[in-house]
This record gives C-alpha cells, sequence and structure tokens, in this order.
C-alpha cells in the first residue's frame, strides 16, 4: 500500500480503527519510530512483532497520547490524535473520550495495589458511568468469570500470582466494553501454558465481544496463534505489515530471521 | 550550556505543574471521597509521631526559661514566654516539619510507586487525571491536616510546659495561667495557622511533584521521598524565620 495514500483512505475508509501516517518520534539523537505507516481495520488482532527496544511500546504510548510524536498522524476511528493539546480545556476533553474507547493491558497489570481485585475492575466504570453499585458489581462478577478468576473481588493485588494479574488487568481493561484492547507485552513473564491461555481470552473476547486487538509482542507464537494482521518493527522502522497469512508466508528477510529464530540477519543482537 | 538547559526543563516542567494542580482546583471532576481517605490516613500517620515531638518541647521551654526568670525574680513570666514561643513559632514548624517527615515522604513514595508501576500512566489512558486523582487529594489532605495537628501541638506544648513548671519545679499554677496569654493573642494563633497552610501546602505540593518525576524503580521511589523530605523541611525552616522577621518588623 502506498504510504502517502494512507490518510485519505483512513479518512474514506469508514471500516479504518487505526492509521499510523508518518509517525516519528525521538528521544535526544536516538531515533524510535522513523515515519511509521500502517492502518488497522475495526475487528482485527493486530500483533505488532519486534526485538526488545524497538520502539513498540512507544508506538502504542503514541497510540494513547501519552506520548506526543514529533512529526506524523495518528487517526483513531478519523479523529487525529496528535492535534489534540492536553494542555487545553477542549482538546483535553476530546482526548479523554477518546482514551474512553481504549482500553489497556499493561505489561505489569498496573494495578492499583491498594485496592481489591473487584474495586480494580470497577474503577474505570466508578468514573466514567452512571451505573448502580449492584449493576458494577454484577459487570466485575461477569468480567472476572470471563478471564477466568471467578470469586476474586475481594483480594488484594499482592495475593495474586502474575498470570492471574494479567488477567485481572484484562478484566479492568475491558471493563467498559472499549471498541480497542491496546497489550502491552501480554505473554511476557508467562509460563507456555499462561500465555496460551491469555491468547485464547483475546480469540474468546474477539468474538465474542468484537472488539480490536492491537498487540505488541516480541513471542511469535503468540502471533502465529491470533493475528489476523501482523506488523515488524525494527529500529524504528516498520519493516513488513499486513494480513497475518500473506507476512507469515512472506520472504522478507527480517521476518524469516525473526520468525526462524536466527542469529543470522538483518536483525542485529545488540 | 547543558545545566542550564536542564534547569530551563525544570522550570518548565514546574510550571506546568503548578498550572495543573491551579487548573484542578477551580474546575472538576473533584475526587472528594479519596481526598477524605488521604486526609485519614494522613491524620493517622502523623498524630503519635506528630505529638511526641511538640510535647517534649514546652517542657524544654519551661526547664531553660525557670531558671532564668527565677534569677530575675520573675517566675510567674515564664508562661509568657512558653505561649509566645509555642503559639508563634515551636507548634507551627514542628507540626510542618512532621507533616513533611510523615506525609510528604509518604505521598511521595505512593506516587512514585504507582509512576515507576505504570499506574500513573493506566490512569491517564483509563481517562482520569492523575494531577486530579493522586496530586490534588495530598495536596489538600496536607494543606488542612497541617493546621489542625497545629492545634493539638499548641495544646500539647503548653500542657507539656505548665507539668514541668507548675508539678515538677512547683512554679504558683494561678500565676502561671494568668499570665499565659498575657503576650499572645488572637493574631499570633492566626500567624500559627497560616504558616501551618503554607507550610503544608508546600510539603503537598513538592511531595506531589517529586513522585510524579519519579524514574529508576525502587531506588528512584527512595530518593524522591528522600528528596521531598529534605527540601520540605529546608523550605519550611528558611520560610518560617523570613515569616517572623517580616511579622516582627510590622508589629504584628
Amino acid at each position: 500500500m502506498p504510504e502517502g495514500s494512507l490518510y485519505r483512505m483512513a479518512a474514506a475508509d469508514i471500516n479504518a480503527a487505526v492509521v499510523f501516517e508518518k509517525v516519528s518520534k525521538s528521544f535526544g539523537s536516538h531515533v524510535v519510530l522513523n515515519e511509521v505507516s500502517l492502518l488497522i481495520p475495526k475487528g482485527a488482532i493486530m500483533v505488532m512483532l519486534g526485538p526488545s527496544g524497538t520502539g513498540k511500546s512507544v508506538l502504542l504510548r503514541c497510540l494513547v497520547g501519552l506520548i506526543k510524536p514529533d512529526s506524523g498522524r495518528i487517526l483513531v476511528f478519523n479523529e487525529d490524535l496528535t492535534r489534540l493539546d492536553d494542555q487545553r480545556s477542549a482538546d483535553r476533553h476530546k482526548l479523554f473520550a477518546l482514551r474512553r474507547r481504549f482500553g489497556m493491558l499493561f505489561q505489569d497489570g498496573a494495578l492499583f495495589d491498594d485496592m481489591s481485585v473487584g474495586d480494580n475492575v470497577a474503577f474505570p466504570m466508578r468514573q466514567h458511568t452512571k451505573m448502580s453499585e449492584p449493576e458494577i458489581r454484577a459487570r466485575v462478577a461477569e468480567n472476572l468469570e470471563r478471564v477466568g478468576l471467578p470469586g476474586t473481588e475481594r483480594k488484594m493485588v499482592s495475593e495474586l500470582s502474575g498470570g492471574m494479574r494479567k488477567r485481572a488487568a484484562f478484566a479492568r481493561a475491558i471493563a467498559l466494553r472499549p471498541d480497542i484492547v491496546l497489550c502491552d507485552e501480554p505473554s511476557s513473564g508467562l509460563d507456555p501454558v499462561m500465555s496460551a491461555t491469555l491468547d485464547d481470552l483475546i480469540l474468546e473476547l474477539h468474538r465474542t465481544l468484537g472488539m480490536t486487538f492491537i498487540v505488541i509482542s516480541h513471542d511469535t507464537a503468540e502471533a502465529r496463534a491470533i493475528a489476523t494482521h501482523i506488523g515488524l518493527l525494527y529500529q524504528g522502522k516498520l519493516q513488513v505489515f499486513g494480513e497475518a497469512h500473506t507476512v507469515l508466508q512472506s520472504s522478507h528477510a527480517h521476518v524469516r530471521q525473526f520468525f526462524e529464530r536466527n542469529t543470522q540477519g538483518p536483525i542485529k543482537v545488540l | 550550556m547543558r545545566p542550564l538547559l536542564r534547569a530551563l526543563e525544570t522550570l518548565g516542567a514546574i510550571a506546568v505543574y503548578l498550572f495543573a494542580i491551579v487548573r484542578s482546583l477551580f474546575t472538576g471532576p473533584r475526587y472528594v471521597g479519596e481526598t477524605l481517605r488521604v486526609s485519614e490516613i494522613l491524620i493517622r500517620r502523623c498524630l503519635i509521631p506528630v505529638g511526641l515531638a511538640v510535647a517534649p518541647v514546652g517542657a524544654v521551654i519551661a526547664l531553660q526559661g525557670v531558671h532564668i526568670f527565677r534569677s530575675f525574680g520573675a517566675e510567674e513570666l515564664l508562661s509568657s514566654l512558653l505561649a509566645t514561643a509555642v503559639f508563634r513559632e515551636y507548634s507551627p514548624a514542628l507540626a510542618s516539619v512532621m507533616v513533611a517527615a510523615q506525609a510528604g515522604s509518604s505521598i511521595a513514595a505512593r506516587i512514585g510507586t504507582m509512576r515507576v508501576r505504570g499506574q500513573i500512566d493506566a490512569l491517564a489512558v483509563m481517562s482520569v487525571d492523575p494531577i486530579r486523582y493522586v496530586v490534588l487529594p495530598g495536596l489538600i489532605a496536607c494543606a488542612v491536616v497541617t493546621p489542625l495537628l497545629n492545634v493539638l501541638t499548641t495544646l500539647l506544648g503548653l500542657f507539656s510546659g505548665w507539668v514541668f513548671a507548675v508539678v515538677l519545679v512547683g512554679c504558683d499554677h494561678g500565676s502561671f495561667m494568668a499570665n499565659l496569654y498575657s503576650q499572645v493573642s488572637l493574631v499570633d494563633l492566626y500567624v500559627g495557622l497560616s504558616k501551618c497552610l503554607v507550610f503544608g501546602t508546600a510539603v503537598g505540593l513538592i511531595a506531589g511533584y517529586l513522585g510524579l518525576q519519579t524514574t529508576g524503580g525502587a531506588a528512584g521511589v527512595g530518593k524522591a521521598a528522600n528528596n521531598t523530605v529534605t527540601y520540605t523541611i529546608v523550605l519550611i525552616l528558611v520560610c518560617d524565620y523570613l515569616a517572623s522577621m517580616l511579622l516582627l518588623s510590622l508589629g504584628l
């Protein structure tokens, strides 16, 4: 797809959930994202692969407005996120409204330590909805059931294992039934069985709730298991992006080296 | 050139932070429940240490003063000195210093931990302003709790001075009480409470800022808590001195 046409496509394409158009970001002299362009359709499960420290998390943070790109545009449901200045009142309201369409699973869960699991999951509902307490409690129980943690409402976060924390964080991320769920390294630090359980959870939520998933990962097995679209980021450049079956069959040198776990190739170990 | 740029960057960050605080004070949403929860935690955490730190001060003033006043035959004036020192200086300064040590460090550590564990970002992504939800409740709690603790420490300071002077040394209770308020007025009470309001606000502001700026994991959290205590105590003592000079020059 020609990069220059992405923005025009997005403007016309009601099926685009997210569009990155030539997004660049540097920290000092270190270029983290270098003119990244991609279009993620609604209802996709997009897995962005890449070695550690290659800009994947920065990409995600740019997408929710935690980091402002130096140049380029990010469209979320055709709203240009990069034009919103969170120091201006009107823009901040727009930014917050846009963020409510996201749910985010942070790398280590980012659950609030001083709250119970139930209060963590209920937090977004208490902040942004007029749901009654019984309705919130019912939704919390439903979400915890969905992620395989029924009856854990009263547990404190410190009582949970790593996998349980991720699943509880998942329950919080989907609490408001967001349009897009962002997952930052969902399988990192988990055993293979727990990773597969989380993959199944993503597929189940995708199937039943129809959400768009954007998953940052370096786990190729995870990409094979869940992705409808795959991207590969290396040294801030998007090396390849497309539908999963196309990328998986690609002879692209970066893709082959990454999926075949080969030390020889264009991807260098730092 | 680089240190200058870094200093300008820090000044810019402080300006943005203060602007966000002022904006949050005058616009919604407000987290009253969270503010009350933090206030309650601060009172529980500060009450005993503040009491233990300030109570002996009254006794020490009485101990030092009683011999000097006795040598001039002016023992009955001891309580006047005690009340002036406790109302205007010791109680506000010590209550504020203890709030800085207890509450400031715990607020900075809490916000710093939330920062390094991604919880501050999680709040932002959930469209909850971290300044409003995390920083402002701590700031308001410090500003309200410090004057309240000052009332307690004033009473404790006067009581411990009375115990030493009247019960232990044998000064006359009637003249002690009669002269207690001869040199102090409502202005002294207001001055003490105003100082506490300002110092408590400074503790909350500094703890919030350093907490939000935390980087570098557990070591960074410890550093933020430590810096909060150091900066706020130095600020409190210097400002206390300057305020006393100013008030004396104004004849208050």
